[in-house]
């Protein structure tokens, strides 16, 4: 290490211009959002998840319907999923300011990065492959949307693991960047991807794919937990002092 | 019940940590959207719940019930002797509710067995999907307990912890556990 | 009565309340599949007696500053309201 910067005093809040990277990537979290919401429930129809319970020739019917708006809404997914890595490195910035050791913070990234690929991905590709040939095959468009909905609802083991990291790590930290009662929040999260397990077996009821239970309730308190962090994060940059030592 | 109306409310304090009140309450909630889901399907198919119900053990159910009250009154306890600065005895109390709580888990396990052994699974109908999946989620909640209780023994034996506030949320939650299981007990197991 | 007792008590009133639960089901349970509306009504609301012995006395809501009081009641209320509103339509 060089020499060591100048003492400051630790009431001082760090300058405004030292944090602009950190703002940048805190104001990508509302925008990334957006167009998660305008992509997912508006565009391509997966939020709420059309029924498992249709017929090859109601599902081919769906992609007719929906076939361009699905195009858009994905293509445009392409575009912008790569918000999610600005904001899985944000948030470990964050984890590595607490007191706990950093493999918090890369274990958050690495369920993540492996989560994003059955978790959002995957129902992205299979809806745009589905949508790009019409006259496809309908056993072949209704694997394709099982693939698609089942993977989206049914990754819950990478979600699951990153929920349990980010409430351990916060309830563990010393430092306080997060208030311990978001670490149970994080905790509820951990219990609705439990029961989204039953998807891979049932075609109707609470815990189908849209199921009440393993879809709906599920979403609901992921959106709790959303809000929250969106505001917690944004008081963790803020209340970041000058010449505060984050860990490697 | 005079003393409880009559404290100030400087005397009235929240046990434990207000963030695990926060977990509990949100639980409480959740739990209680799950039980109307449930209730609601009920409705719809009452003779085939009825049946079904049949093949569970009500002696199971309240066997299963008097070992999480039983472990409850153990964690009740250790709260009031942690209180009184008696960290053994707490400890030893702790160990107590907790054995109950392992208790709890064997004979769920067991009663899960036999149902299987009978042919009944989670997507045999809709009473046994809520069935399984409803007193899964509440065993994941008791293993869960189960860690609290340890991390409480820890902070028990533990001479420069022995903090009165970790026993008290600790015991917080496993009560919540204990709350969930009365109303699954009433309405998976003996509601006609 | 101090803590302990009191405590003791609760428990022991509980576990009646259990076994109480299971007595009045198994009496009712004569053979006949049917449904009993006045056995489930019992049943329920030794529930919901149960359930608040647990808050009040357990998670020492009793104490507890007003709020968490008027908090955990609504949810019983509601809850046991629901399940038997649902239970009788």
């Amino acid at each position: 290490m060089s020499v060591a910067a100048p003492p400051i005093a630790a009431s001082e809040d760090m300058p405004e211009a030292d944090k602009r990277d950190l703002w940048f990537c805190w104001w990508v979290l509302p925008f990334f959002y957006s167009f998660f919401g305008l992509i997912f429930v508006l565009l391509t129809h997966v939020m709420p998840p059309p029924s498992p319970h249709k017929t090859d020739e109601q599902i081919t019917a769906f992609f007719h319907a929906h076939g361009t708006t699905i195009q858009i809404g994905f293509a445009i997914l392409m575009v912008v999923i790569g918000g999610s890595g600005i904001l899985n490195g944000f948030v470990a910035y964050e984890m590595k300011r607490m007191s706990v050791t950093p493999v918090f913070a890369y274990t958050y990234i690495a369920t993540l990065a492996v989560g994003a690929i059955p978790g959002c991905l995957m129902c992205a590709f299979s809806f745009l492959v589905a949508s790009f040939r019409p006259d496809r095959d309908p056993h072949i468009v209704a694997m394709l949307y099982d693939v698609a909905l089942l993977t989206f609802v049914g990754s819950l083991g990478c979600f699951a693991a990153q929920y349990l990291t980010l409430g351990i790590a916060i309830l563990l930290d010393k430092n306080e960047i997060f208030p311990k009662w978001f670490a149970y929040v994080s905790f509820w999260n951990v219990i609705t991807e439990l029961l989204a397990a039953p998807v891979f077996v049932f075609k109707k009821g609470p815990f189908s794919w849209n199921g009440a239970i393993s879809f709906w309730e599920g979403t609901v308190i992921f959106v709790i937990y959303l809000n929250c962090f969106i505001l917690l994060l944004r008081k963790a940059v803020q209340d970041q002092r000058a010449g505060e030592v984050v860990q490697d | 019940m005079a003393a409880e109306t009559a404290m100030s409310p400087s005397a009235r304090r929240l046990p434990g940590d207000v963030n695990m009140w926060v977990f509990v309450l949100g639980d409480m909630v959740f739990f209680g959207a799950y039980f109307v889901i449930f209730m609601y399907y009920r409705t719809r198919q009452q003779d085939m719940f009825l049946l079904s119900q049949r093949h569970l053990s009500l002696a199971s159910g309240v066997v299963n019930t008097l070992f999480l009250l039983a472990s409850s009154w153990f964690v009740a306890r250790a709260v009031q002797a942690v209180r009184d600065d008696m960290h053994e005895r707490a400890l030893r109390l702790v160990a107590a509710g907790g054995g109950f709580g392992v208790a709890f888990v064997a004979l769920k396990i067991h009663e899960w067995y036999a149902l299987a052994h009978h042919g009944f699974k989670l997507s045999t109908n809709d009473f046994f999907m809520f069935y399984f999946a409803l007193t899964a989620i509440h065993v994941f909640h008791v293993l869960l307990g189960m860690f609290v209780l340890g991390f409480v023994g820890r902070e028990l034996r533990r001479a420069d912890l022995r903090r009165a506030w970790v026993v008290e949320a600790g015991a917080t939650y496993w009560h919540m556990v204990d709350l969930i299981w009365v109303v699954l007990f009433a309405i998976l197991y003996v509601m006609r | 009565m101090s803590g302990a007792r009191r405590t003791s008590v609760v428990w022991l009133a509980l576990s009646v309340l259990t076994l109480g639960s299971w007595l009045l089901r198994v009496v009712h349970d004569r053979g006949a599949l049917s449904a009993s509306t006045a056995a489930t009504v019992g049943v329920l609301a030794v529930a919901l007696i149960k359930g608040r012995l647990i808050i009040r006395e357990f998670m020492e809501v009793r104490s507890a500053p007003a709020w968490l009081g008027w908090a955990t009641d609504g949810w019983l209320s509601l809850l046991w309201a629901t399940i038997l509103v649902m239970y009788l339509a």
